[in-house]
């Protein structure tokens, strides 16, 4: 039986790494965090939609933060901290947590814990964080080679594309050992009736699956799946508490116990044992509760953003589904590097890109007075150059997409 | 008599301490079983608030970048990085300096680096460690010399010397360190140094940092100990080195984002908490003249803030740490039965100093000296962190 699916599934394998199509990551590499020296007003608020990651801790935070446990959380002795633990794990449906220093940090913890013992790999979306973004861990960490994924649909993988990529064990692959899923991607949902396909077919074949849920908060919000419900379908998952969370630092690995007890060990060999951590479990606890019922608000803002970039002839690389809004400003015949980004700063608004594409990411403290500065801002560059072109009878750039 | 303020329901050990942990509601426990134990006071808090709140990973947080700069210089520096924790500072610094495979690094076989990194260093770098006993307190060129590999055969050659300073609380030598410094540039050899407690050494000897910093290739401060921060250690050296730990800091997760506030704790900390330190050496002095007035001995010198404290023949070491936990809500490490390591830091006032004399002393008086264990010395290479004596 065994041998018969080997010869099945490899037959079916896709090695899709090759035409991966680089999204707006590889297009906003340089700008994405531009270092563009502010040119509008100083004392005027700023906004910042680079990403959810630059959220910024409030005063209220820093109260939260004087109230919270002061103890070693090495020596796991600090209550706060157990209690940031203790809720996500039970949010999730899961026995423990580890609260750690970043999403990278607790993305590499999970993986490297479910691979044991080389050879082995990972199977991801080709356009996966953990494969892209973070210094080539999955191998540095755990001596593990990743078969990527493309996404035909362009929005999420699906369980026959996951399965095609799978590699079986034989005297010249590593064997295939973890299935790590990302959720929300570019802002995208992965629907959680695919998320339970890909986890049953996972454990059939005694596969782990990992979650890299640094949004998963935003995908929750949008879609009503309780995050428990997500819980179910993973082994472990790390959920990002600095992005649109709102805290300043931190992440969390959820899992059963042994998971995370060896989780902590590894942690420590990470370098990422520390010491009065109190205070940032609180803030991110504060958060949870504070700040992820505001989401919804966020995701309507940043609809309402998109929709009427699309009526501006500004077309979106991917669906827009939560947070994020990926535009391609070509067809409208504007740069978003040398036309947007400098007018948007005259108005105290950061956004990034390269070329004419740009990922837009809004978070709480993006409100609606900033959404239509933006499109003001928009709309009168758009409509200059079209004026322009239409004097030039410039040929507006095609794009594929 | 002192009344108990707080029974504690189990026999004292680090890590099942949740009884006995600190509570808003209870009194405060005085832990001097490390350094790290030092808490935040609600001082720095407020100093967080001030803090810029820019994004650490693409290195745009001012807090920080201020932070970084300030202490490069006090080690004599070009440049900064602010991580998580000195196990991450210290596997950085040897990291940027182990290129390519086979390749080793040479230390002190009680070293942190050695002993308490989980096995960091095979895993971060590819690298053995040849772990040198010093004939000494601390290595000497003498001891590398002649334990450095050469070997391009069979042999993982030295490429980096990893020095601890202070180590066990005891403090190495400037012109021993300056003799190694010369000795590593003449045969090709990087040096680092694991700092954490160079605070200490510079206090007691009132030697600059600089004059330590400034020999070394990589330096990794810690700002959670005796300077008291609740979290964070740096890794200090040039730009370019420290550009590229950067980079591996972000590999191994500790890419961080909003850091503005634990930066300007730290940074407050060097001014507040820093300055305090020869006091609390002092104040360490004392307690080690009052046991030993006692009839307790040191495994080590105590030359900074630390006591390698042998009650054998006097108290059994549980006894003594349960009295003190019940009756002064003293908190040291009796892991061990023979041997302890005491460590104060600036929040241990003169008040628990005397209240731990005063227990102990009575405690002692009450019990009756207890016989010799027997015969055989204390075999100190058991106890954390391994005490070995001086051979």
């Amino acid at each position: 039986m065994m041998m018969l699916r080997t010869a099945t599934v490899s037959a079916r394998r896709c090695f899709t790494s090759s035409a991966s199509r680089p999204l707006y990551i590889h297009n906003n590499l340089q700008n994405d965090q531009s270092h563009h020296l502010p040119n509008g007003d100083p004392d005027a608020k700023w906004y910042d939609l680079r990403s959810d990651t630059v959220t910024a801790p409030t005063d209220e935070m820093f109260e939260v933060m004087k109230n919270a446990t002061r103890n070693d959380s090495v020596f796991e002795e600090d209550a706060s901290v157990h209690e940031l633990e203790r809720h996500v794990a039970e949010l999730c449906g899961h026995e423990a947590s580890l609260f750690c220093a970043s999403g990278t940090m607790t993305n590499q913890l999970g993986l490297r814990v479910h691979l044991t013992q080389p050879p082995h790999s990972v199977v991801c979306d080709s356009r996966s964080h953990v494969h892209l973004w973070e210094a080539g861990g999955i191998a540095f960490h755990s001596r593990a080679s990743v078969s990527p994924v493309i996404a035909r649909n362009g929005t999420h993988v699906t369980a026959s594309e996951i399965e095609g990529n799978l590699i079986e064990r034989d005297l010249h692959t590593a064997p295939t050992r973890v299935v790590s899923l990302e959720n929300t991607l570019s802002g995208m949902v992965l629907p959680i009736k695919e998320i339970q396909a890909i986890s049953d077919m996972a454990r059939d074949r005694g596969l782990a699956m990992h979650l890299d849920g640094a949004r998963l908060w935003n995908a929750h919000v949008a879609s009503g799946v309780p995050m428990h419900d997500y819980g179910k379908c993973f082994d472990s998952m790390s959920l990002c508490l600095s992005k649109g969370v709102g805290a300043p630092i931190g992440s969390i690995l959820v899992g059963n116990r042994d998971f995370i007890d060896r989780a902590r060990h590894f942690r420590k060999l990470f370098g990422g044992g520390w010491r009065q951590a109190g205070s940032i479990a609180a803030a991110a606890k504060f958060c949870i509760d504070t700040v992820v019922p505001t989401m919804a608000e966020t995701h309507a803002l940043t609809r309402s953003l998109a929709d009427q970039l699309v009526d501006m002839g500004i077309d979106l690389q991917c669906p827009s589904h939560t947070n994020m809004v990926l535009i391609d400003t070509a067809r409208a015949g504007v740069s978003v590097q040398d036309d947007l980004i400098p007018a948007l700063l005259r108005k105290n608004i950061k956004i990034g890109g390269m070329g004419s594409k740009s990922r837009i990411v809004l978070h709480h403290q993006i409100d609606q007075e900033c959404v239509d500065a933006m499109i003001q801002v928009f709309r009168d560059v758009v409509s200059q150059h079209n004026t322009q072109r239409f004097q030039q009878e410039e040929k507006p750039v095609a794009v594929a997409l | 008599m002192f009344s108990s303020l707080l029974k504690c329901r189990r026999v004292f050990l680090p890590k099942h301490s949740q009884l006995c942990s600190y509570s808003v509601v209870s009194k405060e426990i005085y832990d001097i079983s490390s350094d790290t134990a030092t808490k935040p006071t609600d001082a720095m808090f407020d100093v967080m608030k001030q803090a810029s709140k820019e994004d650490d990973v693409f290195g745009m947080d001012s807090t920080t970048n201020s932070l970084e700069s300030h202490v490069a210089k006090m080690l004599g520096h070009e440049s900064a990085l602010f991580c998580a924790s000195g196990s991450m500072t210290n596997q950085l610094g040897l990291r940027v300096s182990l290129k390519q495979p086979p390749h080793s690094v040479l230390a002190d076989a009680r070293s942190h680096i050695n002993l308490y990194e989980c096995g960091g260093l095979a895993y971060h770098s590819q690298a053995p460690l040849t772990a040198v006993m010093p004939r000494g307190a601390h290595l000497t060129v003498h001891d590398i010399e002649r334990h450095v590999i050469k070997d391009d055969l069979c042999g993982a050659m030295t490429k980096v010397i990893a020095v601890e300073n202070t180590l066990n609380g005891t403090i190495m030598d400037v012109n021993e360190l300056q003799s190694i410094s010369k000795y590593a540039k003449e045969h090709g050899y990087l040096l680092h140094m694991d700092g954490a407690r160079l605070w200490e050494a510079s206090a007691a000897k009132n030697i600059p940092l600089s004059a330590y910093g400034s020999l070394c290739d990589t330096v990794s401060v810690c700002v959670s100990k005796g300077v008291g921060a609740p979290i964070g250690s740096l890794l200090v050296s040039d730009n370019e080195t420290i550009r590229k730990a950067r980079h591996l800091r972000k590999l191994m997760g500790g890419g961080w984002r909003q850091s503005g506030g634990l930066a300007a704790v730290a940074d407050y900390c060097l001014e507040n908490v820093l300055p305090t330190m020869k006091d609390t050496q002092k104040r360490t002095q004392r307690l080690w003249e009052g046991l030993e007035e006692l009839g307790m001995k040191a495994l080590l010198p105590v030359e900074t803030n630390m006591i390698f404290i042998d009650t054998r023949g006097i108290i059994p070491m549980k006894l003594w740490a349960n009295h003190l936990l019940e009756y002064g809500n003293i908190k040291i490490d009796a892991s061990d039965d023979r041997a302890s390591r005491i460590v104060l830091h600036y929040q241990i006032t003169d008040n628990v100093v005397d209240l731990m004399l005063d227990i102990t002393r009575k405690l002692i008086h009450d019990a009756g000296t207890k016989p010799d264990d027997g015969p055989t010395p204390v075999d100190a290479s058991h106890i954390y962190p391994s005490a070995s004596p001086i051979i």
